[in-house]
């Protein structure tokens, strides 16, 4: 308990309000057990999470009616509304680079990083409130959060069906080992529950230094009947793609290795018609 | 020591134009075919000690430790069956073993014949056989659902081809030459790094997993344990229209296309607050019922994604079975089982729907269900579950004196296999339900002409010296274990490292 525990010590002693945190004090482990159960907390539905914590900005005045309650439980009634719906997610987001990057860009789009690293997901939390004082008077940053969260298990009880425009996937866990590589981000079952929570049109973007992952991703997506892949062309006029390659974390760290990074991105279809 | 029956399924056809009965039964590593008309044993079979397990078992069940440990001594215990099923057209059965081997039966002519194995990746946790009567769908401990033909094609060597979609994961085991994953440019943890050096030195993929040698294909996934599958079909605009239903211990009900669209999840079923164990449609309706770890059952409008109320198994009903339980308990073998120390959580182990004829005539059905190690079933009328909230929903608690393990029904007759261990008790009842005029209780009644029926099954000797408490223990209530272990948040939050072990070896990695 030694070590954790000076290290949030530390935390405390070297920050003062307002003040951007330290990357030093919250580094963890890279790699987390996809299949354990975590002491996670996670919405038993999209309804019963309470947003407002986390763009507390975007809170409406609750709306008096009693009759769209989609759900009629009446126990999510106590639950702040926010008046809009997260649609951009970044699943292993690490120390937030992209959300940030991307945040002043889309400042009407809530943005939503989900991380399953704690003292991670903190320090993003951290830096989001840090950087909402310092921007007080344009308003910015109120656009991006961070929950910790196990996207594999648990991306339906955060966010409904055709919800999220665009779904980031940047440099995952690579997960070597032959025996490891169902513990990957993407497989062709995952894919089906990423196509659920996207909205038909929506994009998928995928990045990584290591090729053969690139490949293993490109390869399941591109098996999936649900998303098509999107051309060399396009992707070179996406500014997300841009922002993606610069602006991440790890992207910079490839940056200084002179790694190679490979973008593949991937559209939502509409489902097909049933038989 | 007897050994109770785990697993009973009930066969009723009618082959040329007679009507015939029969129970199959499975107790251990054995299955039963009795003739119910006739009250005579037809067919025993049993699993032999598979000689090909040790050699191909495919991967250590959880896939999580190294290769090595897998050297341990090869299991010397038949394996035992932990599902049964029997295809709508009756005409086979499928059992599968907790050697992950899915067994299909022919019943005909009052035989039963073995006429296939097929080893799983995983140990598979649900099966059911489509209204084809051509399709097995089978979930497994790892979350996936696959589909294989109920009657296995005669190419049965050829290599598979990625016919689906969802199939060519599996395919890049093709690839015979060396290649790293990844290069010095590649930025690197040290594991990482580590795992790199390993591979370097490696000259080839040995580790590879073989594809499966017959034909299946991976319907849908979810990245934790599924506990319950099933197939419902709805009429929508003069079409049928298929759908997979798929319950896990991580709280989720998924509902998906049937195949072949298996890859479009139309949504879930959410609110449960533990893990989910069994499910329930019922027929006729676009309701069904879920039970878990949690004393109330979900009703859903499964078609809807929307709950339509909850079913509170009371305390009294839930409390008084458990000083029960425990009494029994201590009179069948004089030891305190796990029962006590897990006394407070109600696991639901079984749901099924049974004939419960209207006091009036014409036939109702009723929703029976146990709780794990509770000597009782509940019975709740099915027009009932249908209720709107607030207005209570009669529970009629069934006593059975010994904890039910499983329910086939037999015409009218409900019969209950039953965790009866010593010698001489009966492994079986059979009771018959009916609905009480106008007060939606259901009453019950022995049925023993029934019970004499199947009088040859409880004294078929299944004596076993070897046979202790706790390895029947282990077999017959594994639902109780789906509960997830909480209570270490405080090291979570303390700990930068989540709880999962080895962490904080290679802190640095980051950045």
């Amino acid at each position: 308990m030694a070590g954790p525990a000076k290290k949030r010590q530390k935390r405390e002693d070297n920050r003062q309000e307002g003040q951007m945190p330290q990357k030093k004090f919250y580094r963890q482990r890279a790699h987390a057990n996809p299949f354990s159960d975590h002491d996670l907390t996670y919405p038993s539905c999209p309804a019963a999470m309470d947003w407002s914590q986390h763009f507390p900005a975007f809170t409406v005045a609750k709306a008096v009616s009693s009759t769209d309650a989609l759900d009629n439980d009446h126990e999510h009634e106590n639950i702040q509304q926010i008046s809009q719906q997260v649609a951009v997610a970044d699943i292993g987001c690490g120390f937030g680079g992209l959300l940030f990057a991307l945040a002043p860009k889309m400042p009407k789009t809530l943005i939503l990083g989900l991380e399953i690293r704690t003292s991670v997901t903190e320090f993003v939390q951290e830096k989001a409130k840090a950087l909402r004082n310092q921007n007080g008077d344009s308003g910015l940053y109120q656009n991006v959060s961070c929950i910790r969260a196990n996207t594999m298990k648990f991306l339906p009880n955060f966010f409904t069906k055709g919800q999220l425009e665009k779904i980031f996937l940047c440099f995952p866990d690579p997960h070597f080992k032959a025996r490891k590589h169902k513990a990957r981000i993407v497989s062709t079952t995952l894919a089906s529950e990423y196509a659920y929570v996207m909205k038909p049109g929506g994009n998928v973007y995928t990045i990584t230094d290591v090729e053969d992952l690139h490949l293993w991703m490109a390869e399941h997506f591109e098996a999936h009947p649900s998303f098509e892949r999107v051309s060399d062309e396009e992707l070179e006029r996406d500014e997300c793609v841009q922002t993606m390659r610069t602006e991440t974390e790890e992207g910079k760290k490839v940056e200084r290795n002179n790694g190679t990074k490979y973008v593949v991105v991937f559209r939502r279809l509409e489902d097909p018609p049933w038989p | 020591m007897q050994h109770p029956y785990q697993c009973i399924a009930a066969i009723e056809s009618t082959a040329q134009g007679q009507a015939s009965s029969h129970l199959l039964a499975a107790c251990g590593h054995r299955l039963v075919l009795v003739d119910v008309n006739d009250s005579k044993i037809i067919t025993e079979w049993f699993s032999a000690i598979s000689t090909t397990n040790t050699a191909e078992a495919p991967e250590n069940d959880d896939g999580e430790r190294p290769k090595k440990k897998q050297k341990t001594v090869p299991p010397v215990k038949p394996a035992n069956i932990i599902k049964l099923t029997v295809s709508p057209d009756q005409a086979h059965a499928v059992a599968v073993t907790d050697d992950k081997y899915v067994r299909v039966f022919t019943i005909g002519n009052g035989k039963l014949e073995e006429i296939s194995q097929r080893c799983m990746p995983k140990r598979p946790c649900a099966v059911q056989v489509l209204p084809d009567n051509a399709t097995i769908i089978c979930g497994d401990k790892f979350g996936d659902v696959y589909s294989l033909p109920l009657l296995p094609t005669a190419s049965e060597d050829v290599p598979m081809v990625a016919d689906t979609a969802l199939e060519s994961a599996t395919l890049e085991a093709d690839e015979p030459a060396f290649k790293p994953s990844a290069t010095n440019l590649t930025v690197h943890t040290k594991r990482n790094r580590k795992a790199l050096e390993a591979q370097m030195q490696q000259k080839a993929f040995s580790a590879k997993k073989e594809p499966l040698k017959f034909d299946h294909k991976l319907l849908l996934g979810h990245v934790s344990m599924l506990t319950g599958v099933a197939y419902a079909s709805r009429n929508v605009d003069g079409r049928d229209r298929g759908y997979i239903i798929t319950a896990d211990r991580d709280e989720h009900i998924r509902i998906s296309r049937g195949p072949p669209q298996s890859h479009v999840i139309e949504g879930y079923c959410l609110g449960h607050k533990e893990f989910v164990s069994k499910l329930c449609l019922i027929p006729g309706t676009d309701l069904s019922v879920s039970g878990g770890g949690e004393n109330e059952l979900y009703v859903w409008d499964w078609p809807a994604f929307t709950l339509k109320r909850k079913i509170h198994l009371t305390d009294e009903v839930v409390n008084t079975g458990e000083s029960n339980a425990e009494a029994s308990r201590q009179a069948d073998d004089g030891t305190m089982s796990q029962a006590d120390s897990s006394k407070k959580d109600v696991a639901v182990s079984g749901m099924w729907i049974v004939p419960c004829p209207a006091a009036h005539g014409g036939t109702e059905t009723a929703l029976v269900v146990a709780i794990e190690r509770l000597p009782m079933l509940l019975a709740i009328p099915v027009n009932q579950l249908g209720l709107p909230r607030g207005q209570d929903v009669n529970i009629t608690t069934i006593d059975l004196g010994h904890a039910p393990l499983d329910l086939a029904c037999i015409g009218d007759s409900v019969v209950v296999s039953l965790d009866a261990r010593e010698e001489g008790q009966s492994r079986f009842q059979a009771i018959k339900l009916q609905e009480v005029q106008e007060q939606g209780m259901i009453g019950n009644v022995r049925d023993g002409e029934m019970e004499k029926r199947l009088a040859c099954l409880n004294s078929y000797p299944t004596a076993d010296a070897s046979l202790d408490g706790k390895t029947l223990d282990d077999l017959l209530y594994n639902v109780g274990n789906l509960r997830k272990r909480r209570g270490w948040g405080d090291s979570a939050k303390e700990g930068d490292d989540g709880p999962d072990g080895d962490a904080g070896v290679d802190d640095v990695a980051e950045d």
